[in-house]
């Protein structure tokens, strides 16, 4: 009977998360699935969604930056 | 927390993964940006995001299947249970599809280049957009190199462009140019110069021709307004035009200005870029001409409306502008519609303002005269001029200082001409300045409104009043355009008030009515003993010629009448205002002949009591007064052949004629009692009803009243005199009755000789019988055997003519068109007595 439940639960969380990745790329995000899957745990635990964005964006960033060091470097 | 902040870190930044210093400081910059403002304060609700997502997909592929698909999953989305937070979730992949800044849009956004026609289904707005793949030449392109091979090329859209930029601000450019033309009477006309080397093809030429055309239209426009500028005693409503017209050049100018920037834009990228950057950049940003074209095209219309609105301002002043402006708003097309409602918003402030003014505080500000009330500049000054004759006329009740004299009569009859004078022609009331959304009946209250109140303030001296009114209106809200309604109310109650106020003054602090009441009692004779007791105090002196007269004498009698009458008991305001007075006579007239009572009257009552009214009282009370008189002749010549014939007089062989005089005598009082009886029963009483009707109801404004008065006395002129409407004949019956009055008079002094040839008759009788008894009693008097006979003859010749003249007038009242007036011949000849003889 709980296995049951759980099962359900599981696949209605799987199904949301589906949807939600799917949104993500229509809008174009470019967030993978298991970022995605992070960043609403997130949310879901309170954090302030155009915060978190500004956090996505800084870190896209960040990692340009970086890469552009590295290939500075390599050179 | 942290733990999937570092999660999150590693999965974007793979670099992280090796060092741990760069992934520490990562996420506690992170924990920084979560811990800081960012969009703490608000949170739209998920109606607003879906709309503003769906917008983004459709900017992005105009199919609108993405948005769709995004609705669909929305709703998927809320069916599921899992998420608490799905609004959240959605906020932030929406600002995370959003916050990357779409390239080549710019200031221009409504503009933005079209969608590059690339078959990816999700186009990637972040990655800068894949340059095109070299194709082989197009058509154009094959074209341009011919015309380049024959040294003929097009001349290169970006310096047209800028011409026509220039044209857009009414400035010729290089290669297109108005025609040299400095009168604006004639037609401008747009020259292409050609060179050798370019040539402009003709589509250009028609696109720069329709471009050209908003530029000629702001020239117009500009030159307007500059002129306007520069003149001076240019009307408030037009200033506002101006005004207005100004600030919607600088929208335009502001336009311009944005073109201008992004023309210089793609002209600094065709000059570093290659030859492929550039048309593909012109093509994403660039400024071209049908661009251009595009951003115009809403102008254009405004620059018609306003050159439009232009035009008519030259010959339109004021109200009339206002109604020119008005006559666009019927337009079907909703653009211009709100833009000349905007227009007129603006126009119609300073109108507006003069209306609050006008309606509330009855002041008249309108230095170039644009408002449809105008001031009559002669009248002006009456304000000034009004206060201290009043206070002249009021401040001593004590005497009659400011009646008195005759050396002031030409000051008096000059202010006195003030009061209606001054309501009717101060302010005049102007229809073709009447804007058109205010309506004549509209239009008609508020100047009525407006010349009451100005003249409550000024005439009736009441100022405190206005001044409160117009403080507790200030709180009501202002006037405008766009509430014509709340206009209309505000009209309707301002006109009410004033309207109640005005009679309230008039009734209540100058006592119209107790005025009214006096002309009626004093110089209608509705105070009959008053009017008794004047006759007989009066009646000496009146017999005598006109120059005996003196104006004291007949003051003191006046005095002794009130005194000895009712009439003491009236208002001493009243009693002062009466004044015995004499017209002007010529030689041979006799006191009844220019006998008057006058009522004085001053500003404001003058205005309902005007001197006209004061005439038509004057001529009423001749007229009453003469009836009077000879209905008290009547009654002592009565007494006299009723009582002294019988008991005195013995000449028997007379008492046939003295039967025939007494006959006689009965008709004359009979027709002058019904001509009395109808006058002020019929006549007086029945109009004063309706005018007392008229002012207990308190409607309407001070035109109604003066109106009312007007019609009461009218309708007793007409009546009381006996007028008839017909032209030519108007007088004939009165004529009649004043003949009959003085064949009275004549046969009363007939009947006098008569009665006083019997007196010596009988006298001479008892004489001659004392004689025979010889008694003698004095010396026999001469007797004369004509007399006799001739004094017959003259009471039959008068009795004669009055009953000739009687049934005349009796016939002719028969076929009185008025009502009432063929009523009173009836009342005469109540027993067919009258009946024409055959």
């Amino acid at each position: 009977m709980s296995s049951s439940r759980d099962a359900d639960r599981i696949s209605s969380v799987q199904q949301t998360l589906d949807i939600l990745h799917e949104m993500s790329q229509l809008l174009n995000t470019q967030l993978d699935k298991e970022t995605l899957t992070t960043c609403v745990r997130m949310i879901e635990s309170g954090v302030n969604p155009e915060a978190l964005a500004a956090v996505i964006q800084e870190l896209r960033r960040e990692n340009g930056r970086l890469v552009l060091q590295q290939d500075a470097n390599a050179r | 927390m942290a733990q999937a902040l570092e999660a999150l870190v590693t999965a974007l930044v793979p670099a992280s993964r090796d060092g741990h210093a760069l992934r520490s400081d990562l996420v506690a910059h992170c924990e920084d940006i979560l811990n800081s403002h960012i969009g703490g304060h608000n949170e739209p609700d998920l109606g607003h995001l879906s709309d503003l997502i769906k917008r983004q997909l459709l900017q992005s592929s105009p199919t609108g299947a993405a948005s769709l698909k995004f609705t669909n999953l929305l709703s998927r989305l809320l069916d599921q249970p899992v998420l608490l937070r799905k609004q959240a979730s959605i906020h932030f992949l929406q600002s995370l599809a959003g916050s990357p800044s779409q390239p080549g849009v710019g200031f221009l956004p409504v503009l933005g280049p079209p969608p590059p026609p690339r078959t990816s289904p999700s186009p990637s707005p972040v990655e800068p957009p894949v340059s095109r793949l070299p194709k082989g030449k197009s058509r154009a392109d094959i074209l341009r190199d011919y015309r380049l091979k024959n040294g003929r090329p097009h001349l290169p859209e970006n310096l047209l462009l800028r011409d026509t930029l220039y044209l857009l601000q009414g400035i010729s450019g290089k290669y297109v140019r108005f025609s040299a033309q400095d009168d604006s009477e004639t037609e401008n006309k747009l020259l292409f110069v050609e060179d050798s080397k370019h040539v402009i093809s003709s589509p250009t030429k028609a696109l720069i021709l329709r471009l050209a055309e908003v530029g000629h239209l702001y020239t117009r426009v500009e030159a307007f307004v500059r002129e306007r500028e520069e003149a001076s005693g240019v009307g408030m409503i037009e200033q506002s035009l101006c005004h207005h017209l100004q600030a919607q050049l600088t929208e335009y100018y502001r336009l311009i200005a944005i073109l201008e920037s992004q023309m210089s834009a793609s002209s600094n990228g065709t000059r570093d870029g290659s030859l492929e950057g550039r048309s593909l950049r012109e093509e994403e940003t660039g400024l071209t001409l049908r661009r251009l074209d595009v951003w115009i095209t809403e102008w254009r219309l405004r620059m018609r409306m306003m050159s439009v609105c232009v035009e008519g301002a030259r010959g339109a002043q004021g109200g009339a502008l206002v109604n020119l402006i008005h006559s666009y708003t019927d337009n079907g097309d909703p653009f211009v519609r709100k833009f000349t409602d905007q227009l007129l918003e603006e126009v119609s402030k300073p109108f507006f303002a003069t209306l609050h003014k006008w309606l509330f505080s009855g002041e008249l500000y309108d230095p170039f005269s644009e408002f449809f009330v105008a001031m009559d500049p002669t009248l002006a000054h009456m304000q000034s001029l009004h206060p201290s004759s009043l206070a002249g006329g009021i401040a001593p009740p004590s005497g009659d200082g400011g009646f008195g004299g005759f050396a002031d009569v030409d000051d008096i009859s000059v202010e006195r001409e003030g009061g209606l004078k001054l309501w009717e022609a101060k302010y005049q009331f102007q229809e073709d300045m009447l804007p058109m959304f205010v309506g004549e009946a509209f239009g008609n209250k508020i100047f009525s409104t407006g010349k009451s109140l100005n003249f409550i303030r000024y005439s009736c001296h009441d100022s405190d009043w206005v001044v409160t009114r117009e403080k507790m209106s200030n709180t009501g809200g202002t006037l405008k355009y766009s509430d014509i309604a709340g206009l209309e109310r505000s009209i309707d109650t301002a006109y009410q008030i004033a309207s109640q106020r005005l009679f309230e003054v008039f009734i209540d602090k100058f006592k119209l009515l107790d005025h009214l009441r006096a002309l009626k009692n004093y110089l209608l004779l509705g105070y009959g003993d008053f009017a008794d007791q004047l006759m007989e105090a009066l009646n000496g002196s009146l017999t005598r010629p006109a120059n005996a007269l003196y104006r004291h004498n007949l003051t003191a009698t006046l005095e002794t009448a009130i005194r000895s009458s009712n009439a003491q008991n009236d208002p001493p305001d009243v009693l002062r205002r009466l004044d015995a007075r004499m017209l002007e006579y010529s030689h041979g007239e006799i006191g009844w002949d220019v006998f008057i009572l006058e009522y004085k009257v001053e500003p404001p009552i003058d205005t309902v009591l005007d001197p006209d009214s004061m005439v038509k009282y004057l001529k009423l009370f001749k007229h009453l007064w003469q009836m009077k008189r000879i209905e008290g002749t009547l009654s002592v010549g009565w007494m006299r052949i009723v009582g002294g014939a019988r008991t005195f007089l013995r000449v028997p062989e007379l008492e046939p004629q003295w039967h025939q005089i007494r006959i006689v005598m009965a008709e004359m009082i009979h027709f002058i009692r019904q001509m009395q009886a109808y006058c002020q029963l019929e006549v007086i009483e029945c109009s004063w009803k309706v005018l007392l009707d008229f002012l207990n109801k308190k409607e309407g404004d001070m035109d109604a009243m003066i109106e009312a008065h007007r019609s009461y006395l009218d309708r007793m002129v007409k009546k009381v005199l006996l007028l008839s409407p017909k032209s030519g004949k108007q007088e004939s019956v009165l004529n009649l009755v004043t003949e009959v009055f003085s064949t009275i008079l004549m046969f009363r002094e007939a009947t006098d000789n008569f009665y006083n040839y019997c007196l010596s008759e009988s006298a001479r009788r008892d004489g001659q019988l004392d004689a025979e008894r010889g008694v003698y009693t004095g010396t026999e008097p001469a007797h004369d055997p004509d007399t006799l006979p001739r004094l017959i003859q003259q009471v039959k010749d008068y009795s004669g003519v009055f009953s000739e003249r009687a049934q005349t007038i009796v016939h002719q009242l028969q076929a009185h068109p008025d009502l009432d007036c063929r009523f009173l011949g009836i009342r005469l000849s109540f027993s067919d007595f009258y009946r024409r003889k055959t």
